[in-house]
Protein backbone atom coordinates (compact mmCIF):
# COMPACT_ATOMS: atom_id res chain seq x y z
CA UNK A 1 0.00 0.00 0.00
CA UNK A 2 1.68 3.12 -1.24
CA UNK A 3 -0.18 5.80 0.61
CA UNK A 4 -1.10 4.23 3.90
CA UNK A 5 -2.40 7.43 5.48
CA UNK A 6 -4.81 8.01 2.59
CA UNK A 7 -5.95 4.39 2.80
CA UNK A 8 -6.62 4.70 6.55
CA UNK A 9 -8.57 7.90 5.86
CA UNK A 10 -10.71 5.95 3.36
CA UNK A 11 -11.29 3.26 5.97
CA UNK A 12 -12.53 5.85 8.47
CA UNK A 13 -14.73 7.80 6.04
CA UNK A 14 -18.27 6.29 5.99
CA UNK A 15 -18.53 7.08 2.26
CA UNK A 16 -15.43 5.08 1.28
CA UNK A 17 -15.34 2.69 4.22
CA UNK A 18 -16.93 -0.37 2.61
CA UNK A 19 -14.73 -0.32 -0.48
CA UNK A 20 -11.59 0.34 1.56
CA UNK A 21 -12.39 -2.48 3.97
CA UNK A 22 -12.91 -4.82 1.04
CA UNK A 23 -9.41 -3.89 -0.20
CA UNK A 24 -8.02 -4.50 3.30
CA UNK A 25 -9.71 -7.90 3.46
CA UNK A 26 -8.50 -9.04 0.05
CA UNK A 27 -4.92 -7.91 0.80
CA UNK A 28 -4.60 -9.38 4.27
CA UNK A 29 -7.09 -12.23 4.73
CA UNK A 30 -4.78 -14.92 3.32
CA UNK A 31 -1.53 -13.97 5.09
CA UNK A 32 -3.36 -13.34 8.37
CA UNK A 33 -5.28 -16.62 8.06
CA UNK A 34 -2.02 -18.52 7.55
CA UNK A 35 -0.44 -16.73 10.49
CA UNK A 36 -3.39 -17.53 12.78
CA UNK A 37 -3.72 -21.11 11.49
CA UNK A 38 -0.06 -21.76 12.26
CA UNK A 39 -0.76 -20.76 15.86
CA UNK A 40 -4.18 -22.37 16.50
CA UNK A 41 -3.73 -25.31 14.03
CA UNK A 42 -7.44 -26.04 13.54
CA UNK A 43 -9.38 -24.46 10.62
CA UNK A 44 -12.58 -23.64 12.53
CA UNK A 45 -10.60 -21.94 15.29
CA UNK A 46 -8.53 -20.04 12.70
CA UNK A 47 -11.76 -18.86 11.05
CA UNK A 48 -13.12 -17.62 14.40
CA UNK A 49 -9.90 -15.81 15.26
CA UNK A 50 -9.60 -14.26 11.78
CA UNK A 51 -13.12 -12.85 12.07
CA UNK A 52 -12.40 -11.50 15.55
CA UNK A 53 -9.17 -9.98 14.26
CA UNK A 54 -10.84 -8.05 11.45
CA UNK A 55 -13.66 -7.01 13.76
CA UNK A 56 -11.13 -5.63 16.22
CA UNK A 57 -9.24 -3.91 13.41
CA UNK A 58 -12.46 -2.26 12.25
CA UNK A 59 -13.44 -1.18 15.77
CA UNK A 60 -10.02 0.21 16.67
CA UNK A 61 -9.09 1.75 13.35
CA UNK A 62 -9.96 5.23 14.65
CA UNK A 63 -7.32 4.78 17.37
CA UNK A 64 -4.62 3.70 14.91
CA UNK A 65 -2.03 6.46 15.18
CA UNK A 66 0.12 5.38 12.27
CA UNK A 67 3.14 5.08 14.58
CA UNK A 68 3.70 1.60 13.20
CA UNK A 69 2.86 0.24 9.76
CA UNK A 70 -0.65 -1.02 9.14
CA UNK A 71 0.90 -4.40 8.22
CA UNK A 72 2.60 -4.88 11.60
CA UNK A 73 -0.43 -3.51 13.50
CA UNK A 74 -2.67 -6.12 11.82
CA UNK A 75 -0.21 -8.94 12.55
CA UNK A 76 0.07 -7.84 16.18
CA UNK A 77 -3.71 -7.91 16.63
CA UNK A 78 -3.93 -11.33 14.90
CA UNK A 79 -1.12 -12.75 17.09
CA UNK A 80 -2.71 -11.48 20.32
CA UNK A 81 -6.14 -12.73 19.31
CA UNK A 82 -4.77 -16.19 18.41
CA UNK A 83 -2.75 -16.61 21.63
CA UNK A 84 -5.61 -15.31 23.81
CA UNK A 85 -8.01 -17.68 22.02
CA UNK A 86 -5.71 -20.68 22.55
CA UNK A 87 -5.12 -19.95 26.23
CA UNK A 88 -8.84 -19.45 26.86
CA UNK A 89 -9.72 -22.71 25.07
CA UNK A 90 -7.05 -24.60 27.01
CA UNK A 91 -8.42 -23.18 30.28
CA UNK A 92 -11.99 -24.11 29.32
CA UNK A 93 -10.79 -27.68 28.78
CA UNK A 94 -8.93 -27.65 32.10
CA UNK A 95 -5.52 -28.07 30.43
CA UNK A 96 -2.26 -26.18 30.28
CA UNK A 97 -1.56 -24.44 26.94
CA UNK A 98 1.22 -26.97 26.25
CA UNK A 99 -1.01 -30.02 26.83
CA UNK A 100 -3.77 -28.45 24.77
CA UNK A 101 -1.34 -27.87 21.89
CA UNK A 102 -0.26 -31.54 22.03
CA UNK A 103 -3.90 -32.58 21.85
CA UNK A 104 -4.47 -30.27 18.87
CA UNK A 105 -1.49 -31.83 17.04
CA UNK A 106 -2.82 -35.33 17.70
CA UNK A 107 -6.20 -34.38 16.27
CA UNK A 108 -4.53 -33.06 13.09
CA UNK A 109 -4.31 -36.66 11.82
CA UNK A 110 -8.09 -36.77 11.58
CA UNK A 111 -8.47 -33.18 10.37
CA UNK A 112 -10.08 -32.81 6.92
CA UNK A 113 -8.20 -29.59 6.35
CA UNK A 114 -4.74 -31.01 7.09
CA UNK A 115 -3.06 -32.84 4.28
CA UNK A 116 0.31 -33.24 5.93
CA UNK A 117 2.37 -36.44 5.87
CA UNK A 118 4.34 -37.99 8.71
CA UNK A 119 7.23 -35.52 8.40
CA UNK A 120 4.88 -32.54 8.52
CA UNK A 121 3.18 -33.91 11.64
CA UNK A 122 6.55 -34.57 13.27
CA UNK A 123 7.60 -31.01 12.47
CA UNK A 124 4.49 -29.73 14.29
CA UNK A 125 5.40 -31.93 17.27
CA UNK A 126 8.95 -30.59 17.24
CA UNK A 127 7.72 -26.97 17.14
CA UNK A 128 5.43 -27.65 20.11
CA UNK A 129 8.49 -28.42 22.28
CA UNK A 130 9.78 -24.83 21.84
CA UNK A 131 8.97 -21.93 24.19
CA UNK A 132 6.01 -19.80 23.02
CA UNK A 133 8.06 -16.90 21.61
CA UNK A 134 10.47 -19.23 19.78
CA UNK A 135 7.51 -21.07 18.27
CA UNK A 136 6.14 -17.79 16.98
CA UNK A 137 9.48 -16.72 15.50
CA UNK A 138 10.01 -20.11 13.90
CA UNK A 139 6.55 -20.29 12.32
CA UNK A 140 6.66 -16.71 11.03
CA UNK A 141 10.11 -17.18 9.54
CA UNK A 142 9.96 -20.77 8.27
CA UNK A 143 6.33 -21.17 7.13
CA UNK A 144 5.26 -17.58 6.48
CA UNK A 145 8.70 -16.49 5.22
CA UNK A 146 8.50 -13.04 6.81
CA UNK A 147 11.65 -10.93 6.83
CA UNK A 148 13.50 -10.32 10.09
CA UNK A 149 12.75 -6.59 9.75
CA UNK A 150 9.03 -7.35 9.50
CA UNK A 151 9.24 -9.75 12.44
CA UNK A 152 11.06 -7.08 14.42
CA UNK A 153 8.20 -4.60 13.88
CA UNK A 154 5.46 -7.11 14.67
CA UNK A 155 7.05 -8.64 17.76
CA UNK A 156 8.82 -5.47 18.92
CA UNK A 157 12.12 -7.35 19.25
CA UNK A 158 15.51 -6.49 17.77
CA UNK A 159 16.62 -8.21 14.56
CA UNK A 160 19.66 -9.63 16.38
CA UNK A 161 17.55 -11.21 19.10
CA UNK A 162 15.18 -12.66 16.49
CA UNK A 163 18.05 -14.17 14.50
CA UNK A 164 19.45 -15.88 17.56
CA UNK A 165 15.97 -17.03 18.64
CA UNK A 166 15.37 -18.56 15.18
CA UNK A 167 18.82 -20.16 15.18
CA UNK A 168 18.12 -21.92 18.51
CA UNK A 169 14.64 -22.92 17.35
CA UNK A 170 16.02 -24.54 14.16
CA UNK A 171 18.65 -26.42 16.19
CA UNK A 172 16.06 -27.79 18.62
CA UNK A 173 13.65 -28.76 15.83
CA UNK A 174 16.44 -30.56 13.93
CA UNK A 175 17.47 -32.43 17.09
CA UNK A 176 13.88 -33.52 17.69
CA UNK A 177 13.50 -34.68 14.09
CA UNK A 178 16.66 -36.82 14.34
CA UNK A 179 15.73 -38.35 17.71
CA UNK A 180 12.11 -39.17 16.90
CA UNK B 1 17.09 -40.41 10.92
CA UNK B 2 20.82 -39.71 11.19
CA UNK B 3 20.91 -36.13 9.96
CA UNK B 4 18.29 -33.54 9.32
CA UNK B 5 18.89 -30.08 7.90
CA UNK B 6 15.92 -27.80 7.99
CA UNK B 7 17.54 -24.88 6.15
CA UNK B 8 19.25 -26.71 3.30
CA UNK B 9 16.89 -29.64 2.85
CA UNK B 10 13.62 -29.51 0.86
CA UNK B 11 11.14 -27.04 2.35
CA UNK B 12 8.49 -28.67 4.55
CA UNK B 13 5.10 -27.03 4.10
CA UNK B 14 2.67 -26.61 6.96
CA UNK B 15 0.13 -28.98 5.35
CA UNK B 16 -2.85 -26.78 6.24
CA UNK B 17 -5.61 -26.25 3.71
CA UNK B 18 -8.92 -24.42 3.72
CA UNK B 19 -12.42 -25.36 2.57
CA UNK B 20 -13.14 -24.55 -1.06
CA UNK B 21 -14.04 -20.91 -1.75
CA UNK B 22 -13.26 -20.07 1.89
CA UNK B 23 -11.54 -16.77 1.10
CA UNK B 24 -14.10 -15.81 -1.56
CA UNK B 25 -16.89 -16.17 0.99
CA UNK B 26 -14.91 -14.79 3.92
CA UNK B 27 -14.87 -11.18 2.66
CA UNK B 28 -18.62 -11.16 2.15
CA UNK B 29 -19.28 -12.82 5.49
CA UNK B 30 -16.96 -10.37 7.25
CA UNK B 31 -18.56 -7.29 5.70
CA UNK B 32 -22.01 -8.53 6.73
CA UNK B 33 -20.78 -9.16 10.26
CA UNK B 34 -19.22 -5.72 10.52
CA UNK B 35 -22.38 -4.00 9.30
CA UNK B 36 -24.58 -5.90 11.77
CA UNK B 37 -22.17 -5.67 14.70
CA UNK B 38 -21.55 -1.99 14.17
CA UNK B 39 -23.18 -0.05 16.95
CA UNK B 40 -24.30 3.58 16.40
CA UNK B 41 -21.32 5.82 16.98
CA UNK B 42 -21.82 8.13 19.92
CA UNK B 43 -19.85 11.31 20.15
CA UNK B 44 -17.49 12.00 23.04
CA UNK B 45 -19.77 14.87 24.11
CA UNK B 46 -22.73 12.53 24.43
CA UNK B 47 -20.66 10.15 26.52
CA UNK B 48 -19.38 13.03 28.61
CA UNK B 49 -22.88 14.45 29.19
CA UNK B 50 -23.89 11.13 30.73
CA UNK B 51 -21.06 11.50 33.22
CA UNK B 52 -22.20 15.04 33.99
CA UNK B 53 -25.75 13.83 34.62
CA UNK B 54 -24.47 11.02 36.86
CA UNK B 55 -22.21 13.43 38.80
CA UNK B 56 -25.03 15.97 39.19
CA UNK B 57 -27.41 13.25 40.45
CA UNK B 58 -24.87 12.09 43.04
CA UNK B 59 -24.29 15.71 44.12
CA UNK B 60 -28.03 16.42 44.53
CA UNK B 61 -28.57 13.24 46.56
CA UNK B 62 -25.51 14.12 48.67
CA UNK B 63 -26.82 17.60 49.40
CA UNK B 64 -30.35 16.35 50.10
CA UNK B 65 -29.31 13.71 52.66
CA UNK B 66 -28.90 16.10 55.67
CA UNK B 67 -32.24 17.79 54.89
CA UNK B 68 -34.06 14.50 54.46
CA UNK B 69 -32.60 13.24 57.73
CA UNK B 70 -33.56 16.43 59.56
CA UNK B 71 -37.15 16.54 58.41
CA UNK B 72 -37.62 12.91 59.35
CA UNK B 73 -36.04 12.69 62.79
CA UNK B 74 -35.59 16.14 64.25
CA UNK B 75 -38.23 16.76 66.95
CA UNK B 76 -36.28 19.30 69.08
CA UNK B 77 -37.22 22.97 68.86
CA UNK B 78 -34.56 25.64 68.87
CA UNK B 79 -34.51 28.18 71.71
CA UNK B 80 -35.33 31.23 69.59
CA UNK B 81 -38.55 29.71 68.19
CA UNK B 82 -39.64 28.75 71.68
CA UNK B 83 -38.94 32.26 73.01
CA UNK B 84 -40.88 33.85 70.17
CA UNK B 85 -43.80 31.52 70.71
CA UNK B 86 -43.92 32.21 74.43
CA UNK B 87 -43.59 35.98 73.93
CA UNK B 88 -46.13 36.46 71.18
CA UNK B 89 -48.43 33.47 70.95
CA UNK B 90 -49.01 32.01 74.38
CA UNK B 91 -50.89 33.57 77.28
CA UNK B 92 -48.28 32.50 79.84
CA UNK B 93 -47.02 35.55 81.69
CA UNK B 94 -43.43 36.27 82.75
CA UNK B 95 -44.42 35.52 86.31
CA UNK B 96 -45.74 32.10 85.40
CA UNK B 97 -42.42 31.38 83.71
CA UNK B 98 -40.41 32.56 86.71
CA UNK B 99 -42.41 30.26 88.95
CA UNK B 100 -41.57 27.34 86.70
CA UNK B 101 -37.82 27.90 87.10
CA UNK B 102 -36.07 25.94 89.82
CA UNK B 103 -32.75 26.83 91.49
CA UNK B 104 -30.70 24.93 88.96
CA UNK B 105 -32.29 26.89 86.12
CA UNK B 106 -31.56 30.17 87.85
CA UNK B 107 -27.93 29.20 88.38
CA UNK B 108 -27.68 28.25 84.74
CA UNK B 109 -29.12 31.61 83.70
CA UNK B 110 -26.63 33.44 85.93
CA UNK B 111 -23.70 31.55 84.50
CA UNK B 112 -25.00 32.19 80.96
CA UNK B 113 -25.35 35.92 81.50
CA UNK B 114 -22.01 36.35 83.37
CA UNK B 115 -22.53 39.98 84.23
CA UNK B 116 -19.46 41.60 85.71
CA UNK B 117 -20.05 43.61 88.91
CA UNK B 118 -18.01 46.52 87.57
CA UNK B 119 -20.25 46.69 84.48
CA UNK B 120 -23.35 46.73 86.70
CA UNK B 121 -21.90 49.55 88.80
CA UNK B 122 -20.98 51.68 85.85
CA UNK B 123 -24.41 51.14 84.30
CA UNK B 124 -26.07 52.21 87.53
CA UNK B 125 -23.94 55.32 87.88
CA UNK B 126 -24.53 56.31 84.23
CA UNK B 127 -28.32 55.96 84.44
CA UNK B 128 -29.37 58.14 87.36
CA UNK B 129 -33.08 57.56 86.86
CA UNK B 130 -32.58 53.89 87.76
CA UNK B 131 -32.83 54.97 91.38
CA UNK B 132 -36.56 55.26 90.81
CA UNK B 133 -36.75 51.58 89.92
CA UNK B 134 -34.55 50.57 92.82
CA UNK B 135 -36.58 52.42 95.38
CA UNK B 136 -39.80 50.90 94.08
Amino acid sequence: MLDEQAFIKDLLDPKTQNKAFQTLLSSYQKPLYNHIRNIVLNHDDADDVLQNTFLKVFQHLKNFKGESKLFSWLYRIATNEAITFLNAKAKRNGMTSENFQQKQIESLKADDYFEGDEIQLKLQEAIATLPEKQQLVFKMRYFEELKYEELSEILDTSVGALKSSYHYAVKKVEEYMIKH
Amino acid sequence: MNSFNLENGPKIKSGFKTPEDYFENFSEQMLTRINTDEKPVRSIFQKRSNWFVAAAAVLIVGIAIPFLNKSGNNTSIDGESLENYLAYQSNISQYDLVNLLDEQDIEALESDLKIDDAVVESALSDNTNLENYLTE
